[in-house]
């Protein structure tokens, strides 16, 4: 056996293989991606699942037996702490292939869609919500309430859309 | 792997709705993605009420009230995440039948919507001895702790149909 046959064995075994992160279903670098992909999927689950409770009660369509400062406090720390781990599973995922999620158009759009879904919540929060215990008990919250609300959810739902288009156009 | 998972499979790839799907991407890009805005609503409800089940989150409404706004948002989106997996499904059945995950995730979605449904039944039939943490069924935080597990363990098991289904196709 030479020293090169050696060196190939080596190299050609499934943990070495694993380390370069090649596809092998049984080792654990190969599972690294997809876990905190997965974690990610969590994250913004909560993330959307939560701000859509607050958005259908500016809606007024749920939850009317509430206060909408009462769903904001009761709902909004979930949103935000999801959003932490979202952000951070979403570094990660980023730095695998930040040359390629850099360039590509989906992953520009997401941050637009997000940056547009902060700008809406800003405007909410310096606007109508300023006065909400004008409104708070109100079934059908004010206009601006409403338009705010429905933005919220057309804007994060664009999130998602453009977050799993990402996966179809880069190199798994 | 089983001779008869690819005989399903091969009847479903055979169906004019399959062969429609298939070959058209953004199909299965817009179908995942309303599958991952619904399963949204489902996990980020499951959260809030298992977690007020459980008293980690003590502000709130009372559970009968959560219960009762929350669970028909669950029930409705339920109803398109079946949809939409369907149409997943057929458009790419061996995908599917041949990856375990895919069907640990079919048994685990049974397993929590009999047990949400359960849980739904109890609380509207005795609002007060829910509502109040001392008189609350010690079943109530097994219940919380295991539908939380059951949702996270659907949502691993739904992305990792995508990583294994080769390795058994």
């Amino acid at each position: 056996m030479t020293l090169h046959m050696i060196l190939q064995t080596l190299q050609n075994n499934p943990l070495a293989a694993a380390i370069r992160g090649e596809s092998d279903p049984i080792q654990l670098t190969t599972w690294i991606f997809p876990i905190i992909e997965t974690l990610h999927v969590l994250s913004i689950a909560v993330v959307f699942g939560s701000i859509f409770l607050v958005d259908v009660r500016l809606l007024g369509l749920s939850e009317r037996d509430s206060t909408v400062s009462q769903v904001s406090r009761e709902i909004l720390p979930y949103t935000w702490t999801a959003f932490g781990c979202a952000v951070l599973t979403g570094s990660l995922l980023f730095m695998s292939k930040a040359d390629q999620y850099f360039y590509n158009l989906q992953f520009e759009l997401k941050f637009l869609f997000m940056f547009l879904a902060g700008v809406n919540m800003l405007i909410f929060h310096r606007g109508v919500y300023r006065h909400v215990l004008d409104w708070d008990g109100a079934t059908r919250p004010p206009l601006g309430a409403r338009v705010a609300g429905g933005l919220s959810i057309a804007l994060w739902i664009a999130v998602i859309f453009m977050g799993r288009w990402i996966g179809f156009t880069t190199n798994a | 792997m089983e001779p008869t998972l690819h005989h399903w499979a091969n009847h479903v790839a055979a169906t004019s709705l399959s062969m429609w799907l298939v070959g058209r991407e953004w199909m299965i890009v817009i179908l995942q993605s309303i599958h991952i805005v619904m399963l949204s609503v489902v996990f980020g409800c499951a959260v809030v009420l298992n977690l007020r089940v459980l008293g980690i989150s003590a502000r709130g409404r009372p559970i009968s009230a959560l219960v009762r706004s929350l669970i028909p948002w669950m029930y409705g989106a339920l109803v398109v995440l079946l949809i939409t997996g369907a149409l997943q499904t057929i458009a790419e059945p061996l995908r599917e039948f041949v990856a375990p995950a895919f069907w640990a995730k079919m048994t685990m979605v049974l397993i929590v919507f009999l047990l949400t449904a359960a849980f739904d039944r109890a609380v509207r039939r005795n609002q007060d001895r829910w509502d109040n943490a001392s008189s609350r069924p010690r079943a109530a935080a097994l219940f919380a702790v295991v539908s939380l597990v059951l949702w996270t363990a659907i949502i691993f098991c739904g992305r990792f149909i995508a990583y294994t289904w080769n390795f058994y196709a």
